[in-house]
């Protein structure tokens, strides 16, 4: 009956090539498609750069007056707003639905992806990429060339950060989303946690009590994206940045295995709007 | 105002992300300060209740702009340009009278997360006013003065976003420009205050209307000198009358347009 | 062995009790009451290879669930579900290599994009290899005709040549069974002709089993072979079309036209509608013999045009989906089969 002729996944190396291929693709198609969307992206970018130089200029004014705040001279808090802007672009460019996925959840969108053959979660985070990512992938870039120059282990360096802080990001969002299987409407905590993100982790570290580091370093993992990865960038220290993988293997862990016990109860079908 | 109402969720939002901007700027001030007691006049508590003082227009009366386009695309503006009064007065009343209840709130949500964080609001007559007598008319006076400064620091918000939206009668994109307008209120005088910048950056800010978008308001609150305050609200109340000029003539020339080419 | 095989399947749903009153109302708060919503009461079928079957039943009868336990959504409380050997809710991402699905509302295809980006993706996804898909590809654009608009953003195509794209991007990957929601929806008469062929075309090209909930008369006749009813959580009515067509409700729907008038009143029957030279009758065949209301019209004048038309399906599926229970939907089916048999011994004894 089966086993009409397809050449089956047996093997995990064939599975983790068929899921690289996938997300090659997928990554292809969502870029055609920010492409379809020129005159959009161009102005958003320039709205968000806007918006990053009238930080910049608050920040150059008021350093300028007190010295460092919080720790962090003028290079480091532009550094920090340069990693979170591209691991958060970067988050969005690959993993584009992570904030979408209580709405897709609610809608019952899911459907369409747990009847694919391919793992729900990585599937529905991966197709599509929100437009103005790219932008805010491409800010950190920019800023980090104004401020270093051309020089090379920088930028590995620099790139080599990016990467789990994306992860992270998207787990966070991701795990955030994923309490519409047990709250129903989550967009409220989501929103909220969106702000912490984007505010906590844009600030100089040691504006922080003791109490806000811990949060800083769990559920608004701000200390993650941005702060460690500042401190590795400013040392050139490579050793602790496998360790950002580790962290970041974490927080997918746990964001995957939040969506699936959501996923087992969506299956059992007991949500008060389970209408026929 | 009925109309404000019909949105609680979003306005909802906008409480939130304004306390925790506040929080956070509590601390980035205690951060500044952690060096020196006072920066450019400014003690740290003063800069934190300025920067509470200085952001009220921006939650309160930062909107209209959005609010204007979005009648203007849709075409209500055909169909309201056929009734038999002043546009632009009629569209004052409604939006900015609308508007009055979110500042206000705003302003009471501040009073309270700014007492919980950093204690009440500098005494009116500065540290040295002990005299129950006076430093009741003052602190009255003050906070008159605060609350006609936030009224009228909205009106001019009003006008100019509204000068603004109406840009529409010629340009479909025109969201760069308020995008413009809101980064520069941001930066001169609402993240802080003109006295930190630069003298030159500060004496050409003081010619453009930004101050008196958020400057003024805050600064009578934590710096209060009658004479000071009566003359920033005076400024205020010039740059509104040129504002509500600007629109105007924007407007008169806007819809001679519309009904020459018809939209 | 049968393609899908549904064995007693049920599903029961937990609903929380609205509490009524403010007591109840604080109490629900701490301890919430549920109770049980039977959705689905034990569903029996088994459908084979290539079998073209529609899946009917009123909103609220357990038609979604039912489709979603053999889809492998929603887990069954009780009985089995087997599509093509495996067990749905346990292997679903393995059954969904050979099964596909077109859900009227939901699109598997990327709206700003073309077909052919989207087709690209689908094939990434099904780990089809890049030399089968464009072979694959060709074939589908040949038989749904999808040439002018494959590199259009489907965005920009209408309702019809979305539901084409739809479908032949469910047939991509080859499936050997297709679960349809409502494929024509919305369309306009054309484009339901054009989908209702190509289904039928699948179904007999690749030998796809079609499983295929619709509203549409239409979709229901002209593409499927059976037809399974459910209602209140039970099956009602399942067997070929044919047999279903003849729960004609022992009714029959004549009509004539005379050249001149004619008296047109029979023995204990009177025209519906009448003209001083046509008329329509509604003819109960358990009370009266066709063969003679025929016999008596066309004695009564000179004929020039007689139709004799079945009960419409819709009417015949209308009656059972009215039924108030599950017993009441099966005994209907059984006098309706009475019925119709006494009709038809009625005519062969007059012929």
């Amino acid at each position: 009956m089966l086993g009409t002729g397809r050449n089956g996944p047996g093997r995990l190396g064939g599975r983790t090539r068929a899921y690289a291929r996938f997300l090659r693709d997928a990554f292809v198609v969502n870029l055609k498609a920010t492409l379809e969307y020129r005159v959009n992206f161009i102005m958003q970018f320039f709205g968000m750069m806007l918006n990053n130089a009238a930080f910049a200029a608050f920040w150059l004014v008021l350093i300028g007056r007190t010295g460092a705040v919080g720790g962090y001279g003028f290079s480091d808090v532009m550094l920090i707003w340069a990693l979170v802007s591209t691991s958060f672009g970067l988050a969005h460019v690959v993993f584009g639905n992570v904030r979408q996925l209580g709405r897709i959840i609610m809608e019952g969108g899911l459907d369409v992806y747990l009847l694919q053959p391919k793992d729900a979660w990585i599937n529905v985070l991966a197709s599509r990429t929100v437009v103005s990512a790219w932008g805010d992938l491409a800010y950190g870039f920019i800023v980090l060339a104004l401020m270093n120059g051309t020089n090379l282990e920088r930028l590995a360096l620099f790139t080599a950060l990016a990467v789990p802080g994306a992860l992270i990001f998207a787990a966070t969002f991701a795990a955030a989303e994923s309490l519409t299987f047990f709250m129903g409407n989550s967009s409220a905590v989501s929103s909220a946690l969106t702000e912490f993100m984007l505010s906590f982790s844009l600030y100089p570290e040691g504006i922080y009590g003791h109490g806000m580091r811990w949060i800083l370093y769990s559920i608004v993992p701000s200390g993650f994206v941005a702060f460690m990865p500042l401190r590795v960038f400013r040392s050139l220290d490579w050793g602790l940045v496998p360790l950002l993988y580790l962290v970041a293997a974490a927080y997918v862990g746990l964001s995957y295995w939040l969506f699936r016990a959501g996923l087992r109860r969506y299956e059992s079908g007991n949500r008060m709007d389970a209408r026929v | 105002m009925r109309e404000r109402a019909a949105y609680p969720g979003n306005f909802i939002g906008s409480m939130f992300t304004y306390a925790l901007f506040v929080f956070i700027f509590s601390r980035v001030w205690a951060g500044a300060y952690a060096g020196a007691s006072e920066i450019a006049g400014y003690t740290m508590r003063m800069a934190v209740w300025y920067f509470i003082v200085a952001e009220v227009p921006s939650f309160g009366f930062g909107r209209f702009f959005w609010t204007l386009s979005r009648d203007m695309k849709n075409g209500q503006i055909a169909y309201l340009l056929a009734r038999p009064y002043d546009y632009v007065g009629y569209n004052f009343a409604e939006k900015y009278g609308g508007s009055l209840v979110e500042a206000g709130v705003i302003l009471v949500e501040g009073l309270l997360v700014g007492t919980l964080l950093v204690g009440p609001p500098p005494l009116a007559g500065g540290a040295s006013s002990l005299a129950g007598g006076a430093g009741v008319a003052e602190e009255a006076s003050r906070a008159l003065l605060v609350g006609l400064s936030l009224l009228l620091a909205g009106a001019l918000n009003y006008f100019l976003q509204a000068s603004i939206a109406m840009t529409a009668f010629w340009l479909e994109e025109n969201e760069a420009f308020f995008w413009i307008f809101q980064k520069l209120t941001l930066v001169v005088g609402t993240l802080i205050p003109i006295e930190f910048l630069p003298t030159a950056a500060a004496t050409l800010a003081r010619l453009t209307p930004f101050p008196y978008l958020s400057y003024a308001p805050a600064r009578i609150m934590v710096a209060y000198s009658p004479g000071e305050a009566w003359s920033l609200v005076a400024a205020q109340a010039l740059w509104l009358v040129l504002a509500a000029a600007l629109a105007r003539i924007v407007f008169s020339f806007g819809s001679r347009r519309l009904s020459v080419n018809g939209g | 062995m049968p393609a899908i095989i549904a064995r007693d399947l049920s599903k029961t749903f937990k609903t929380k009790v609205r509490p009524s009153g403010r007591l109840a109302a604080l109490r629900s708060l701490v301890k919430p009451e549920y109770r049980d919503v039977r959705a689905v009461k034990g569903v029996s079928f088994e459908i084979d290879d290539g079998e073209l079957v529609a899946f009917l039943g009123p909103n609220g009868a357990g038609k979604s669930t039912t489709i979603k336990m053999l889809m492998g959504i929603l887990r069954p409380t009780g009985g089995s579900a087997t599509v093509l050997g495996l067990d749905p809710a346990e292997d679903r991402v393995e059954l969904s290599r050979y099964v596909g699905a077109v859900f009227g509302q939901k699109s598997q295809l990327w709206f700003h994009l073309p077909p052919s980006d989207s087709f690209r993706l689908l094939g990434s996804i099904y780990e089809i290899d890049d030399d089968d898909r464009r072979w694959r590809e060709a074939e589908l654009i040949e038989r749904f005709g999808l040439a002018p608009y494959w590199d259009v953003p489907v965005r920009k195509l209408s309702l019809g040549e979305r539901i084409r794209c739809e479908l032949a991007a469910s047939l991509l990957p080859s499936p050997v069974a297709l679960f349809l929601d409502e494929p024509t929806i919305g369309l306009d008469v054309v484009a339901k002709r054009e989908i209702r062929q190509l289904l039928a075309e699948a179904a007999r090209v690749d030998d796809t089993t079609i499983f295929m909930t619709s509203h549409d008369m239409g979709d229901i006749e002209k593409v499927c072979k059976r037809a399974i009813i459910i209602h209140h959580g039970e099956v009602v009515v399942d067997e070929s079309m044919k047999a279903l067509k003849r729960r004609s409700l022992s009714r029959k729907y004549v009509g004539v036209r005379y050249a001149s008038p004619v008296d047109l009143e029979l023995p204990g029957l009177s025209p519906v509608k009448r003209t001083p030279t046509a008329a329509s009758f509604e003819v109960d065949t358990s009370r009266h013999s066709l063969a003679e209301v025929v016999r008596a019209l066309a004695s009564r004048g000179d004929l020039e045009d007689i139709t004799v038309e079945d009960e419409p399906l819709e009417n015949v599926i209308a009656a059972i989906y009215e039924t108030r229970s599950g017993a009441e939907a099966q005994a209907l089916g059984l006098n309706a089969s009475k019925g119709a048999g006494a009709a038809r011994a009625g005519e062969a004894a007059s012929a």
